[in-house]
């Protein structure tokens, strides 16, 4: 690892870190996203959470994303990290953070439940980088949903615009996680 | 009489998006960028404006602020008040957080 030389770099550093560990990041995603040592980054972790960073594995399933509610909610977050690369010349770290900052926005306004996680988010970006997965234009809407690289991909139809049957609705929660009060009152 | 109230309700949006804007670019600018849909060199002109500049670009009775979606499907999501509101408002923020991009280049 670089060691870091310069006191202005470094306070930066630690700054995104602070910032990542608010919005619930792990430990690992701060590794990767900054070169402040992994003690350092625990001793940050400690003095903003006030407890030591969870162990374990992190979620690595690409298929996670292909599910419905997540593949949405993924979907909605590359849309914004994609605005934020092209747009500005953000670096890769603050672009996660502003992303994932304009995606807690916009579920919140619209009173859903946090499906991405700040981990899965940035889980979400390395996919994509490794070219993994990617993002396609769905045929109906043409916004850009995220897919495996070597999907078909010709005839793509979103969740959104082609809602699956029982989207939703594998349990009564998750139902209500989507679905208002008063959609699930019978007409 | 009409028509002067129209320019003044003009003026006042004028002002308040200016403001807006000039706000959010003194705040972050690399966000404001991102939310207005303007590109760096507009958010830096907005930037160097001063108060008496913004004031008197305001008080022009032309709209300083366009429509930015001009998909019918963002305009028929966003607005629909059907019973699946949550849903087309997800779909709606998704196309307009990818149109904000095109719209930059």
């Amino acid at each position: 690892m670089a060691k870091l030389k310069s006191l202005v770099t470094e306070a930066e550093q630690i700054e995104l870190a602070s910032k990542l560990i608010r919005m619930d990041a792990r430990l690992q995603v701060l590794e990767s996203e900054t070169q402040l040592s992994r003690e350092r980054l625990i001793r940050l972790y400690k003095e903003i959470k006030l407890k030591s960073p969870p162990k374990g594995m992190l979620p690595f399933s690409t298929d996670w994303f292909m599910t419905w509610q997540p593949n949405i909610h993924g979907s909605l977050f590359m849309n914004f990290y994609d605005a934020c690369i092209k747009a500005t010349n953000m670096d890769d770290g603050t672009a996660l953070v502003q992303a994932y900052k304009m995606y807690r926005e916009q579920i919140a306004q619209l009173g859903l439940p946090e499906v991405l996680s700040m981990t899965r988010a940035w889980r979400l970006v390395k996919f994509v980088d490794a070219g993994m997965l990617t993002t396609t234009a769905c045929k109906c809407c043409s916004g850009r949903y995220v897919v495996h690289t070597y999907d078909l991909v010709n005839d793509y139809e979103c969740g959104l615009c082609k809602v699956p049957s029982r989207a939703g609705k594998t349990k009564q929660e998750a139902a209500s996680r989507f679905f208002n009060e008063e959609a699930l009152q019978p007409a | 009489m009409k028509a002067a109230h129209l320019i003044e309700q003009i003026r006042e949006a004028n002002l308040s998006y200016l403001l807006l804007a000039k706000q959010l670019i003194n705040e972050d600018k690399d966000e404001a960028i991102i939310r207005l849909g303007i590109d760096e060199n507009t958010a830096d002109l907005l930037s160097q404006l001063t108060t008496a500049q913004v004031l008197r670009m305001a008080s022009s009775e032309l709209p300083m602020c366009s429509v930015r979606f001009d998909d019918p499907q963002v305009w028929k999501l966003a607005s629909d008040q059907g019973k699946d509101r949550m849903i087309s408002g997800m779909h709606a923020s998704i196309l307009m957080a990818g149109r904000s991009v095109t719209l930059n280049n």
